[in-house]
């Protein structure tokens, strides 16, 4: 397994691309949770009438422990950035048959597999932490006293984690069927952001909501809205909540469906 | 004693059968060739026993194991094209090599490196090498802590004449050093030069294998000149015994005995005891070349 890891080290570490993007997306998530937080402060952080009527309506979301669920709602809107890095990463040894040449010096298939498994189980740990940093971050800063309480949402991180994991397992699985980088990155983007949305927003009104079922709506159900916005429509998000349980085996089922599939796949191809 | 068994290997891309019951072994020691002509199975064939295409039907077994990833970290090997991370130098590569074949170390990798002429280049994106470099970064590879066996597939493609000829020294060099070699190509008189044995694929079918010797002289071809009557000779030899075929081409006559059989003394001694004095007699080899476009009927 070490053997495995330091020799996807060795591709890595002097690969441009791969930095470039990972500096991207650990910009990015900073980025969007600040954004989020700023316009909360220049909407709330005055003593104008309307932004106590602001503050008073949807509370605090940045302060312990409602936090957690708002970073990782938001950090949840970004996951297709680290799968760009997720699908280059098996794109390129398509590209240049190095997956083959890896098989030939003498690795498996399945250990060839399983330095791509440890790729995704990184990738997904360092956003996670990123994301978990960020949350302690702006919770210490809007929180002036914090108590057991204050860790009652931490769970929220652990789904966040769930939810990257088998979103980038799902864009690995991509790259390694459709094995072109642009093209694989096309789908991904395409079916995560526009078909999926489409297709559990008609699925949910006219289907008894059974979009949820599709391969990555299982997991973005993981982070659901802050508490905040949930208030639009209570019944909703009560029902959304009492399903965090049924969307976490789901996607642990779904995690299970898609490394299955790579492995097979792998194995029945010619390389 | 067999390095590689192949049994009755089978492939197929769709409709089209790569390979039709492919069988045949390969020697410790020997500098083994695959030949045939495009689309005759030769890669396809050294594809699966590298594991990078499953095969249909049949097997194969390396040292008489049987089939595990392990055993091919003990292989050189350098399949259709140069296969490497562009972005990353050649000594970065090689790195990669070793990593996961567990051959070589750091020495070993300048040692390749300066074998192949590209120690100065050591640290230059792959991606800036010329098709020639890419092609001696793959050899390097293939060499990287001195394997017991190397396979080859078109190792001189890209190669200059001098670059050819390094290969062949190489490659001689591994054999008296009791290296196995197996090696594809298209470059005939290359095969001819360096290799022990050969097997000679057509259509996805072995057409002959064995030694080189054996597989060039199925039959003696023997080649008579004369200062006196061409034509009388060639009446007068149809008459000796236990020959195959006499042909005159106008200036020689050929007459052809089964394998091992042709006697040089004895078809002198003929036609000298005939009043024929001959001023040309040897036996001629059978080039590579024209034994294969012979079998493959090309």
């Amino acid at each position: 397994m070490l053997n495995l890891f330091r020799t996807e080290w060795l591709k890595i570490k002097n690969y441009p691309g791969f930095w470039w993007v990972m500096g991207i997306t650990l910009l990015s998530y900073p980025g969007i949770n600040g954004l989020f937080y700023f316009i909360y402060k220049e909407n709330t952080g005055n003593e104008k009438q309307a932004a106590k009527m602001i503050k008073m309506l949807i509370g605090n979301p940045f302060e312990f422990p409602e936090v957690f669920r708002t970073v990782a709602f938001t950090s949840s809107l970004f996951v297709f950035i680290p799968a760009i890095l997720v699908i280059m990463l098996i794109t390129n040894e398509y590209t240049y048959k190095t997956n083959r040449q890896n098989v030939i010096d003498g690795w498996s298939r399945n250990q060839f597999l399983i330095a791509k498994f440890l790729n995704v189980v990184i990738i997904s740990g360092l956003v996670v932490t990123l994301s978990l940093a960020i949350t302690l971050v702006i919770g210490f800063v809007n929180t002036t006293t914090t108590n057991a309480q204050s860790w009652s949402l931490f769970k929220y991180t652990g789904l966040f984690a769930l939810q990257v994991f088998s979103q980038l397992s799902f864009a690995f699985l991509l790259g390694l069927v459709i094995r072109r980088a642009f093209i694989a990155l096309g789908v991904f983007i395409f079916y995560k952001i526009i078909l999926e949305n489409i297709a559990a927003g008609i699925l949910g009104k006219y289907a008894k909501d059974i979009g949820r079922f599709l391969p990555t709506e299982v997991s973005d159900r993981l982070t659901p809205v802050p508490a905040f916005l949930g208030k639009l429509d209570g019944d909703s998000y009560a029902k959304t909540l009492s399903l965090l349980n049924q969307h976490v085996l789901l996607s642990i089922g779904y995690l299970i469906l898609f490394w299955g599939l790579v492995f097979f796949i792998y194995k029945k191809r010619d390389l | 004693m067999s390095i590689l068994t192949i049994t009755d290997l089978k492939k197929n891309y769709g409709k089209i059968q790569a390979l039709k019951g492919v069988s045949f072994n390969i020697p410790k020691g020997s500098i083994f060739g695959i030949l045939g002509p495009n689309g005759s199975g030769k890669t396809t064939l050294l594809s699966i026993i590298l594991d990078v295409l499953n095969a249909d039907g049949g097997n194969y077994s390396w040292f008489g194991k049987p089939v595990a990833s392990d055993l091919r970290k003990n292989i050189g090997s350098l399949l259709e094209t140069p296969n490497f991370y562009h972005y990353l130098s050649a000594t970065r590569n090689l790195k990669i090599t070793h990593s996961i074949s567990g051959r070589g170390d750091m020495a070993g990798i300048d040692l390749v490196l300066q074998k192949v002429n590209l120690f100065e280049r050591r640290k230059s994106r792959f991606s800036s090498f010329s098709l020639g470099m890419k092609q001696r970064l793959a050899i390097a590879a293939a060499l990287l802590g001195d394997p017991e066996i190397l396979v080859l597939d078109e190792p001189t493609n890209g190669l200059d004449p001098v670059g050819i000829a390094e290969i062949r020294a190489l490659i001689m060099e591994l054999s008296r050093k009791g290296h196995t070699i197996i090696m594809a190509s298209h470059l005939l008189d290359e095969v001819e030069k360096v290799c022990t044995h050969v097997a000679i694929l057509k259509t996805g079918t072995l057409v002959t294998s064995g030694t080189v010797e054996d597989v060039l002289a199925d039959i003696d071809v023997v080649e008579l000149g004369t200062a006196n009557d061409l034509a009388m000779l060639h009446q007068l030899l149809l008459q000796f015994p236990g020959y195959k075929e006499v042909e005159s081409d106008g200036n020689k006559i050929l007459i052809s005995f089964p394998k091992a059989t042709a006697n040089l003394s004895n078809i002198n001694q003929y036609c000298f005891e005939k009043g024929f004095v001959l001023n040309h007699l040897v036996v001629k080899k059978k080039r590579l070349e024209e034994k294969f476009f012979e079998l493959t009927n090309n």
